[in-house]
């Protein structure tokens, strides 16, 4: 059950290049023959360009346009999902609403990455003092409640979407820390390491440039866990009332609507909110979990 | 796999069975009993607690009103509202000079039975409690929310305060103004004329408590209330309901025999002279989702409840039920509401406050009609000042130019601001809270305003953060509504008169001399044609500044199931439990089809 | 033991001073002044400077700090700014529904999802283990509010099955307002629990252990029972124990919407009114809890396995 990058790095003499070569490389045909996950991973594709054509104003740029005499209309040939209280394409405001998931998927997640990586490797790396310090620090953050702590920097910050993502991004960052930390701890001591220390390479190369290739494949799977967590977190917000700015389409504040249109018998922004998110939350639970078996299986059993 | 199986197999099983046996015991306890006549009433926000000096707010109040009673009160019926005495034997006796107002309490009233009293049984009310109950409401430890009822009105009351933050005065130092001249007699004396004294003696604030209860439990006395009124408090599941029971040993009133014109029509009369209260029980469920709201009133476990805004298009349509609703026996009530929603500006702030034409243009942008289909179902009056209906001083034919909806006339007078186009108009920013509603109205705003070409910043705030930014006088631009705490113009044009400023009411921080000047003169005026003409010159100097974009006049709409009678309603009676009614008989038979 | 048990509840107060640290600079920066609250509708500055005296506002900072951390330490954290009560007595009168909520959902979802899970583990690898995990995963994909306002819309009110929201302070009669928000805790959790016991026992399976009791000829009875149910117990443990904060401190949206009465609607009620002392407290409880039962899990572990060094 050992995984096979250890190996690789006891056996290699230039072990990130080839070792991450072969990884990758492996990693990527086992994800090619995954039929699940290749679907997965087109349908993210799919978002991204929704995201990127709407914001261009290729597509649906009549997400903001008002009319206020078609308020509620239910879905037909035009509104394939109605209309809102404002007479907007419920459509439109979900597909532009996949931007503002994806932002604050993508920024907060890379924040928490950028966080857990840094502190983890150092923490890791160094050991001693730097390690008692960062793992306080870390233990202390997950003790307390995620959704409580993400609802006080929201307090702090001010609603808007900045503060969604500095707000996921500074408390979803434990977990990665933890895991960084613990591959830090196993590879500096090794043969490769020792090597480029003995060759003059600076801590800060050491930590970054030699070893962190070879734990990044960690950091590409807990992005995305931390992607669902993200967006799942958006919506929770949202509805607290401390999501994005308003105006801005966001698929938490309209579920959030939803709660008060739903038993007049508007469903629409409820459905196409949560289909719009069912599909892109799924996409990437699926891809993760491939990703997973396919960079590193033993991680699967954390 | 023989085993697993087993394992998922029995948890299963157990899971079905608990299924259908929940199934079986709510459908089987569903059956109404038809001589409960237990009083159930929704409220959508959380009690704040008991104690009359704290009930500023509606809900809190909605129960202590039934827990404790006041010298005057509303007549139920009749409107315009009228005073009648309901602690007090009668009207009081006012001196010439209107500062002396003297009330006989009346006879034989006792306070419900408690263990703080003797032997626990509840004594009677004498005047002395009116005494001791003021003082607490003056009390600075206690910081009431309900001291500005008397606040600089009542001869040395203040100085009593100041004495007792000082440490050299406590509840035996005698106040000149309230005194008990013997049990049943309380003279008090203001230090200038006060007409709405009277008001706020029928307002929650002022109802006596007794001394023996509160130097029991203290700051606790919020979860203890003992008062003298029609039910006493039984129970509370706190974030779920409270319960009171029937008082018997109330000291009594019945049923009113007159009212306003088409009461008898509508059935309001049928139960006149009969004895109060009707039902043993009242249930106040504190329920802050809408969505269980409206279900559970949808199947008969609220007697009666306001139509939420997006409930509206199933229950009403075209201003009346729909014949879905009628079919189930459901029943609509509408009444003006005494209040104005407004946008206020901050006039201490640079861009706003010296810029009148600026204020008029965003006036005249806001289409104030669309925002009444959006946001009120088509169902309220456009507000012109800030004086509503019902209220002496509203004059129905009143229009104010800068209220009409006028795109190009507001682009006119973004033009005389200094800002053609809206060019070089700085970016304002608008304060609204999370509420989708209000996330909804402020979306509102920011899309008209984007018409004449001026760019709005929606600020999302909490509640306290609101409150906050005004009082800090913070805040640029923001969405309020007031409610009128009594039936009187001065209630609302005192949020506009300059010594109010921030951090009191007058958030706008409106300071206009002529104003003032007014203000004072009305205020020591009694109602009469002489004060309502000084109210509308004062009417008219707000219309010249538009220190607010005044919004609407709402209109109360109330749904109700067809086994509860005698239910009329007006935001400024609290204590309407005691006359409805509820048909035990018609609950158990209608409820049983819902 | 007693030795690890003193060292491990040593190691606590580190951590138990930066939870004091972290809540205390999170929501003395989070603005919101309870005194421009509390002085109501009809402020004035006098008043407003009253109260902020009155609640202990106005010291330095570090004399807040320390009457912070004697809040902590004495779980008296005054009153809440929006109900006047003392937030010590809305806690007590809330953790009983909540965990009547809560316990139930936590132990039928276990029973549940273990059955499943060797179910499919035994399965594993045909299309069936497949499927389910994809049904698993969406499960996990929607937003938890839809399931609750669905639940209440169709099974409560449309085809009545279930009282649409309530309570009874009875511990017969509150059943009946319980059983629709457990199904629903129980559907929240049902897909992520299934999952990670899955992986459990497969790992189990491959163990060395297992091929030896096979190769003696055991039944698979005996094996999924004595061996690999014992062998989990550990993470078992570790899922258990991590959610015990969560039993204590409730469920947000789940108690909000069904009137349950517990700590999660509370909460809920004070992140709308941004009801500070409460969301302080409850986080600075939950993270004590949370503290706590890492405790109680190590002693758990060492408990379940003897191999479990004793440091």
């Amino acid at each position: 059950m050992k995984a096979t990058t250890m190996n690789a790095v006891n056996v290699a003499s230039n072990p990130q290049l080839e070792q991450g070569r072969s990884l990758w490389y492996d990693a990527y045909l086992r994800i090619k023959k995954d039929k699940v996950a290749v679907i997965s991973f087109f349908t993210i594709c799919f978002y991204l360009v929704l995201t990127l054509l709407s914001s261009l104003g290729v597509i649906f740029d009549n997400y903001g346009v008002v009319d206020n005499s078609l308020t509620y209309l239910p879905p037909s040939w035009d509104h394939w999902f109605g209309t809102d209280l404002f007479g907007r394409d419920v459509l439109a405001r979900a597909v532009h609403g996949t931007k503002t998931s994806l932002v604050v998927g993508f920024a907060g997640t890379g924040i928490a990455m950028a966080i857990g990586t840094v502190l983890g490797a150092c923490s890791g790396y160094f050991g001693g003092k730097v390690d008692d310090l960062i793992v306080w620090f870390y233990t202390t953050i997950d003790t307390i409640p995620y959704i409580l702590l993400v609802v006080a920097f929201s307090f702090v910050l001010g609603p808007s979407l900045l503060t969604l993502c500095l707000a996921i991004g500074l408390t979803a960052w434990v977990r990665h820390c933890r895991i960084v930390r613990a591959e830090y701890i196993k590879h500096r001591d090794l043969d490769y390491v020792q090597g480029a220390a003995a060759l003059g390479a600076s801590h800060a190369r050491r930590i970054f440039l030699h070893i962190l290739p070879n734990v990044f494949h960690l950091v590409l799977i807990n992005f995305s866990l931390g992607f669902v967590g993200a967006v799942k977190s958006e919506v929770i917000l949202s509805f607290l009332g401390l999501g994005v700015e308003p105006g801005t389409p966001s698929w938490g504040v309209m579920i959030n609507d939803a709660k008060q249109e739903l038993f007049r018998g508007v469903w629409w922004n409820l459905a196409a909110a949560t289909l719009f998110m069912f599909f892109l939350v799924l996409a990437f639970n699926l891809f993760t979990d491939a990703l997973r078996d396919a960079l590193d299986p033993k991680l699967k059993n954390k | 796999m023989y085993s697993s199986w087993r394992i998922f197999f029995h948890a299963s099983i157990i899971s079905a069975i608990c299924l259908i046996f929940a199934g079986c015991t709510n459908s089987c306890s569903q059956k109404v009993s038809d001589t409960d006549s237990t009083l159930n009433v929704v409220l959508s926000a959380n009690v704040k607690g008991l104690d009359p000096i704290y009930a500023n707010d509606t809900y809190s109040n909605a129960v202590i009103s039934n827990i404790s009673e006041t010298l005057l009160e509303y007549h139920y019926l009749k409107r315009p509202l009228e005073l009648q005495p309901l602690l007090a034997e009668s009207m009081p006796e006012v001196s010439d000079n209107g500062l002396t107002h003297t009330f006989k309490i009346k006879k034989g009233v006792k306070f419900h039975n408690n263990e703080a009293f003797e032997n626990g049984i509840g004594r009677e009310l004498k005047a002395q409690d009116f005494v001791y109950s003021w003082k607490r409401l003056a009390d600075p430890r206690l910081q009431a929310d309900g001291f500005w009822v008397f606040d600089g009105k009542i001869k040395g009351l203040n100085e009593w305060r100041d004495k007792v933050s000082a440490g050299e005065a406590d509840y035996d130092t005698p106040i000149e103004g309230i005194e008990a001249t013997d049990d049943y007699t309380l003279v008090i004396k203001l230090s200038k004329p006060y007409y709405q004294l009277h008001y706020v003696l029928a307002m929650g604030f002022t109802s006596p408590v007794a001394k023996e209860v509160v130097d029991k439990h203290g700051k606790e006395y919020l979860n203890h209330p003992v008062g003298t009124g029609p039910y006493k408090f039984a129970n509370w599941v706190r974030n779920n309901k409270i319960e009171l029971v029937k008082n018997e040993n109330w000291h009594g009133q019945t049923y009113p025999t007159e009212g306003a014109t088409g009461d008898e029509e509508a059935g309001l009369l049928a139960d006149a002279g009969k004895t109060l209260p009707f039902n043993d029980k009242i249930t106040f469920h504190e329920v802050t989702e809408a969505q269980p709201r409206w279900l559970n009133f949808m199947k008969g476990n609220y007697e009666y409840m306001g139509i939420p805004k997006d409930n509206f298009d199933s229950a009403i349509a075209e201003g009346d039920l729909t014949p879905e609703m009628k079919s189930k026996g459901v029943q609509l009530f509408k009444t003006p509401e005494p209040d104005v929603t407004y946008v206020a500006f901050n006039m201490k702030d640079p861009i706003l406050g010296k810029n009148e034409n600026l204020r008029k243009a965003i006036a005249l942008a806001y289409d104030t009609k669309t925002s009444i289909e959006k946001f009120y179902n088509g169902q309220a009056l456009p507000a012109q000042s800030p004086i509503p209906p019902s209220i002496d001083a509203y004059d129905p034919n009143f229009e104010n130019p800068f209220k009409k909806f006028d795109v190009s006339k507001a682009k006119e007078f973004l033009e005389k601001a200094g800002f053609p186009e809206g060019k070089g108009a700085p970016v304002i920013e608008y304060s609204a809270l999370t509420s989708s509603t209000a996330r909804q109205m402020a979306e509102f705003f920011k899309q008209n305003m984007a018409a004449i070409g001026l760019q709005v910043k929606i600020d999302s705030v909490s509640w306290p953060q609101l409150q906050k930014k005004i009082k800090e006088a913070q805040a640029q631009m923001w969405g309020i509504a007031w409610l009128a705490d009594y039936p009187d113009a001065e209630n609302f044009l005192q949020l506009l008169y300059g010594p109010n400023k921030t951090p009191g009411p007058n958030g706008a921080n409106f300071a206009n001399s002529k104003f003032d000047e007014l203000y004072k003169k009305a205020a020591i005026l009694p109602p009469g044609p002489e004060r309502t003409q000084l109210y509308q010159e004062m009417r008219d100097i707000f219309v010249n500044e538009m220190p607010w974009v005044p919004g609407v006049h709402r209109l109360g709409y109330y749904l109700r199931h067809g086994w509860i009678k005698n239910f009329k309603m007006h935001s400024i009676i609290n204590n309407h439990f005691k006359y409805l009614r509820v048909d035990a008989k018609k609950r158990a038979e209608l409820k049983a089809k819902l | 033991m007693a030795k690890f048990i003193i060292r491990r509840t040593l190691y606590m107060i580190p951590i138990l001073l930066g939870i004091a640290l972290i809540t205390f600079l999170l929501f003395n920066m989070a603005g919101g002044d309870p005194a421009a609250q509390a002085a109501g509708k009809y402020a004035t500055a006098e008043r407003i400077e009253e109260i902020r005296t009155e609640l202990g506002l106005d010291g330095p900072l570090y004399v807040q700090f320390g009457r912070h951390v004697q809040q902590m330490l004495t779980f008296d954290f005054g009153r809440s700014w929006a109900t006047k009560q003392t937030i010590s007595s809305m806690i007590t009168s809330g953790i009983d529904a909540s965990m009547s909520l809560t316990v139930p959902t936590l132990i039928i979802t276990q029973i549940i999802t273990i059955a499943l899970a060797l179910f499919i583990a035994f399965f594993r690898g045909t299309l069936f283990d497949k499927t389910s995990l994809i049904v698993c995963l969406a499960l996990l994909s929607f937003s938890s509010l839809v399931y609750i306002l669905y639940g209440q819309f169709s099974l409560a009110f449309n085809a009545g099955l279930f009282p649409i929201s309530g309570w009874d302070p009875s511990w017969v009669g509150r059943w009946q307002y319980l059983i629709l928000p457990i199904l629903i805790g129980v559907m929240l959790s049902l897909g992520g629990s299934v999952l990670f016991y899955r992986t459990v026992f497969i790992d189990q399976l491959h163990q060395d252990y297992v091929r030896t009791a096979r190769s003696k000829g055991l039944s698979d009875n005996v094996i999924m029972y004595k061996h690999i149910l014992r062998n989990a117990l550990i993470p078992i443990i570790t899922v258990v124990v991590a959610q015990m904060p969560f039993v204590i401190v409730g469920s947000l949206l789940i108690e909000a919407f069904f009137q349950i009465p517990g700590l999660g609607g509370m909460t809920y009620q004070a992140i709308n009114n941004a009801d500070f002392p409460v969301i302080k407290a409850m986080t600075m409880i939950g993270a004590i809890l949370y503290l706590v039962f890492q405790l109680v899990a190590d002693i758990l572990y060492a408990v379940v396995d003897p191999r479990v060094q004793v440091r």
